[in-house]
């Protein structure tokens, strides 16, 4: 942890690599399809050639970079560029239909560079400490905490609950489709082998979420975002007040996102989803989330980029990939090798912290070059005509649902789930508990199957449910949560009936 | 008896035939070399180790892409759809290829699978974490026979190499464990770690990933595992276990006998480099030489051990 | 007339989402693993539960806000049917060709203004240019194995 590993970090060809992991990242990341898994599975070989500090640092800089990217399409085309940013559409596509998406695409940049320093900053400083974290959390616990993101469909679906909860129990049902994961079993396929692989969780976010703006945009003649008339103000100023007056839910969301990052069971996704859903919770009575809210942009952003530095403590100190891109980078590290595991930190420690340097340093450049894509992205998605934006964006969610693993049959399911998506969405029945459902469904089932197992072999089922501490906390803010909306609207009657 | 006759022969003849036009078939340009799992587990691992060999010997980039879905179902499902021209080849496991085909229709079938090379596998080995009381094996025959089904292991999946492998141990040990499966050999181990279940079914590489963190009591190996000595076998504790999960390479059902030999040949020589198998070694695995001439035999009697053992464990009807 | 009309949307979906847990509950019927059972026959009755209370507030409480909406069917029509198209054309003509069939659909559904030899000219060609781009980076940059 010395100067000397963070000179060494700081070589001209390390920041260079930085640099452009950073941007190939971004721009990878902003395509729907394109995760930030494949971007680095694509790259491994590339490093092979490499010195160990350099590569990885290409790496994670490309991972971090590809998780910001998430977010221009999230908030531009109401399409979360990858999983980690589901959440920032719904407060970031309707900023960007008012007129405020260059706002929010700054507002993203300010988040996931908080975000990614803190995670950064606790592998730095508290990886071995926290990575405890990721052994403490049993099948009950990701049960708990999938119970936790699915009691989000509450909230997020105000003034029609049921809808929301029907939609949710359906996309948990979409997410039982094909080889189960833990059991032995083929459900639901109804005979069909294009069905074996189920759907897949980023070509249900393409068909759900940007085929209906597709389809909604061809309708009628109206522009895709409102355009401001002075587009020339740079609105950086203006974000960067509203991130510093939010300091506290940026921190806490950060804080979130390092530790869900930490779970190798949950993810990017997952990360955002819960501080979403705290953000909300906490949220001040005039806060409007769901209606173009920049807090609860500035929260899923800030966690997800959390999860990138979080998701390596495992990783770097147990052996065990926090999230997919972690898994590729392990491998990378293995040919390379690099043992990782619990003598990680003490017999290749210089090549660790100067990771972790270049970690920093990546997140660091993000500032500018976010801002600066962020900017030429958001114009360029303003500027373009509608007749040639919307074949673009099709074209782009057939070319990148093939990519996810190269078959046809994927494409054709994503474009008939956003079309049953849009049909659905016209009668109450919106995309994101469906999708919250699909992600969160195995995390549910395989958390209660196993932990039935155990507290059935063990003779002590309540005990394994609801006697652990950990759950206990978590059944506690499931129930929070839960009940605050309903007690900040009996407060506010209260307020006004005194006024 | 005469249908069987009629084939070995023919694949006799087939053998002659690419022994004499092996010079035919070439690789003109990068090849995709399909994963049908996610990245990090031991098929991603040996495939990411064999990549920079490749490169090495035959000059042309092996590019690893992941296409996970039903247990691989999906990607070996596509498998024979795909070019046959040598530039797209895909990993393959077992016992899943044998086992999912059986318990249903799973959009391909185990003879349909162009086997060319098996190169490694990773034995069985029962794991338990550093400070658990289990010292040897039979400490935890022990507590199992004593406390019949309290004895929790975690595995990776249902009916796969390490389900099967604690439902045949039980049978010979006379004992009662409870199979807890995860996603995964990583979610398996994790689970071990954080205490969640009193010992792993999983494979010696958990051990050389882990090193200290854990103990192995016994690996299903003919002989011990060179980077364990310490660690005893099935076979020297009175069990009669060897196996594991194997892992090879396969070509789609179209590619010529010519460009199966030269794939053949190629993973070989890879496999023959002697800083190649320390690689595998030194990641805990145990090297495996099945080459397209040898496959038939190989999975004919893989698929009886298999199918049988699935059969006396009530996972096939 | 759009009160009646969305309502029944509604109604029509409700009465699809209890079909939906029904056919899963069957489903499960044929499952040798009592582990996969439990979690698919949980949320299919759940499912069941709430479409059918919704199906009931439904037919109490008419909600006039949902429905199709104004716009131009044929426009959300050649969208969709010429992006299946592409997908079912594309094995047989190629990833390309298929991509510009649906793109040419897109393009003429979202087109809302009236065409002049400027427009036509710089639309279909940066739709060349954005296509072949695409192709390009997917194909020799990113190595996927595009048809």
């Amino acid at each position: 942890m010395d100067l000397g590993n963070f000179l060494s970090a700081l070589t001209p060809l390390n920041i260079a690599l930085a640099l452009f992991g950073v941007v190939a990242g971004t721009v990878i990341g902003s395509i729907p399809g394109l995760t930030a898994t494949m971007a680095v599975a694509v790259l491994v070989p590339i490093t092979f050639s490499m010195d160990q500090a350099s590569a990885l640092i290409l790496l994670g800089a490309i991972y971090t970079g590809a998780i910001y990217g998430g977010a221009y399409a999230a908030i531009l085309l109401n399409t979360p560029g990858t999983p980690s940013a589901i959440a920032t559409t719904f407060d970031g596509y309707p900023m960007a239909k008012r007129g405020d998406g260059d706002l929010a695409v700054a507002l993203a940049c300010f988040a996931s560079v908080t975000g990614g320093m803190i995670g950064a900053l606790a592998l730095l400083f508290l990886a071995p400490p926290l990575s405890q974290v990721a052994l403490a959390f049993g099948p009950i616990e990701y049960f708990w905490l999938a119970i936790f993101g699915l009691s989000l469909i509450a909230s997020l679906s105000s003034g029609n609950l049921i809808k929301g909860l029907i939609g949710g129990a359906f996309g948990m049902i979409l997410s039982t489709v094909g080889v189960a994961e833990v059991s032995a079993d083929i459900r639901l396929t109804f005979g069909s082998q294009t069905m074996i692989g189920g759907f897949g969780v980023v070509g249900a976010l393409i068909g759900l979420y940007c085929i209906p703006v597709l389809i909604d945009l061809v309708a009628v003649p109206d522009r895709h975002l409102k355009v401001e008339n002075d587009m020339r103000s740079v609105r950086i100023g203006e974000a960067a007040r509203i991130a510093l007056r939010s300091k506290f839910n940026l921190i806490r969301s950060s804080v979130i996102g390092t530790l869900v990052g930490i779970l190798p069971g949950a993810g990017g996704s997952v990360a955002g989803l819960v501080a979403y859903s705290e953000a909300r919770r906490s949220a001040k009575p005039d806060q409007k989330f769901g209606e173009g809210e920049p807090d609860g942009i500035m929260a899923t952003e800030a966690a997800n980029n959390a999860t990138v530095g979080g998701g390596f403590i495992p990783t770097l100190v147990l052996g065990i990939p926090g999230t997919p891109p972690d898994a590729v980078i392990l491998g990378a590290l293995l040919v390379q090798g690099v043992r990782t595991g619990p003598t990680l930190f003490q017999s290749n420690g210089s090549i660790v912290y100067t990771f972790i340097y270049g970690l920093i340093i990546a997140t660091i450049l993000m500032l500018p070059t976010g801002l600066l894509i962020g900017r030429y992205a958001y114009k360029s998605i303003v500027k373009i005509p509608k007749a040639v934006l919307v074949p673009s964006v099709g074209f782009m969610t057939i070319i990148g649902t093939f990519a996810i693993r190269n078959s046809i049959s994927d494409v054709i399911i994503m474009l008939l789930l956003g079309t049953f998506g849009w049909v659905i969405g016209r009668f109450g029945f919106a995309a994101s508990p469906i999708v919250l459902g699909l992600i969160l469904g195995p995390i549910a089932e395989q958390g209660f199957v196993q932990g039935w197992i155990i507290g059935d072999a063990t003779g002590n089922l309540l005990g394994m449910f609801f006697g652990r501490p950990l759950s206990q906390a978590i059944i506690a803010f499931t129930i929070l949560s839960l009940l605050y909306p309903a007690f900040s609207a009996w407060k506010r009657s209260r307020t006004e009936a005194g006024r | 008896m005469l249908r069987r006759t009629i084939l070995k022969s023919v694949a006799a003849a087939a053998i002659v035939a690419t022994t004499a036009l092996t010079a035919n078939a070439e690789i003109t340009g990068p090849v995709s070399y399909i994963i049908p799992f996610g990245p990090g587990g031991e098929s991603d691992i040996s495939a990411r180790l064999q990549q920079p060999f490749f490169k090495d010997k035959f000059g042309q980039e092996l590019v690893v892409s992941y296409q996970p879905g039903g247990g691989g179902a999906v990607g070996w499902a596509t498998l024979n759809g795909l070019n046959g021209d040598g530039q797209t080849i895909m990993g393959i496991n077992l016992p899943h290829i044998i086992i999912q085909p059986a318990q249903k229709d799973v959009g391909y079938t185990t003879e349909g699978v162009n086997a060319f090379y098996m190169f490694h596998f990773t034995p069985d080995a029962i794991v338990v974490k550093a400070d658990s009381p289990y010292q040897s094996l039979q400490d935890l025959i022990d507590d199992a026979k004593a406390n019949p089904g309290a004895v929790t292991m975690s595995g990776s999946g249902k009916a796969s190499a390490n389900h099967l492998a604690q439902i045949k141990f039980d049978k010979m040990a006379g004992t009662t464990t409870t199979y807890v499966p995860f996603k995964g050999t990583g979610a398996a181990v994790t689970a071990l770690l954080g205490g969640q279940v009193k010992a792993e079914w999983g494979y010696t590489t958990v051990g050389a990933k882990q090193g200290d963190a854990v103990r192995m009591l016994a690996v299903a190996m003919e002989e011990r595992h060179p980077l364990f000595p310490d660690v005893p076998t099935f076979k020297e504790l009175g069990f009669d276990m060897v196996g594991g999960a194997y892992r090879g390479i396969a070509l789609p059902a179209s590619a010529s006998a010519e460009t199966r030999q030269l794939w053949s040949d190629m993973i070989g020589e890879i496999n023959a480099d002697p800083e190649f198998r320390q690689k595998m070694l030194d990641g805990g695995f145990a090297m495996l030489d099945v080459d397209a001439a040898g496959m038939e035999a190989f999975m004919k009697a893989r698929v009886e051990e298999y199918l049988a053992d699935a059969r006396e464990a009530g996972l096939l009807q | 007339m759009r009160t009646v009309h969305g309502n029944l949307g509604s109604l029509v979906l409700s009465a699809f989402f209890v079909f939906a847990g029904i056919m899963v509950l069957y489903d499960t019927t044929g499952y040798s693993d009592s582990d996969s059972k439990v979690f698919p026959q949980t949320v299919a009755t759940v499912l069941i539960v709430f479409s059918v209370i919704a199906f009931v507030s439904g037919l109490l409480r008419p909600l006039d806000e949902e429905g199709f909406g104004n716009g131009s069917w044929w426009r959300r029509f050649a969208l969709v049917v010429t992006m299946l198209l592409a997908c079912f054309a594309m094995p047989y003509i190629g990833f390309l060709a298929a991509g510009a069939i649906a793109f040419a659909g897109g393009l003429i559904s979202a087109m809302h203004d009236h065409w002049t030899p400027g427009k036509l000219v710089l639309y279909w060609g940066s739709g060349a240019v954005i296509m072949a781009a695409f192709y390009a980076v997917f194909k020799f940059a990113l190595l996927v194995p595009l048809p």
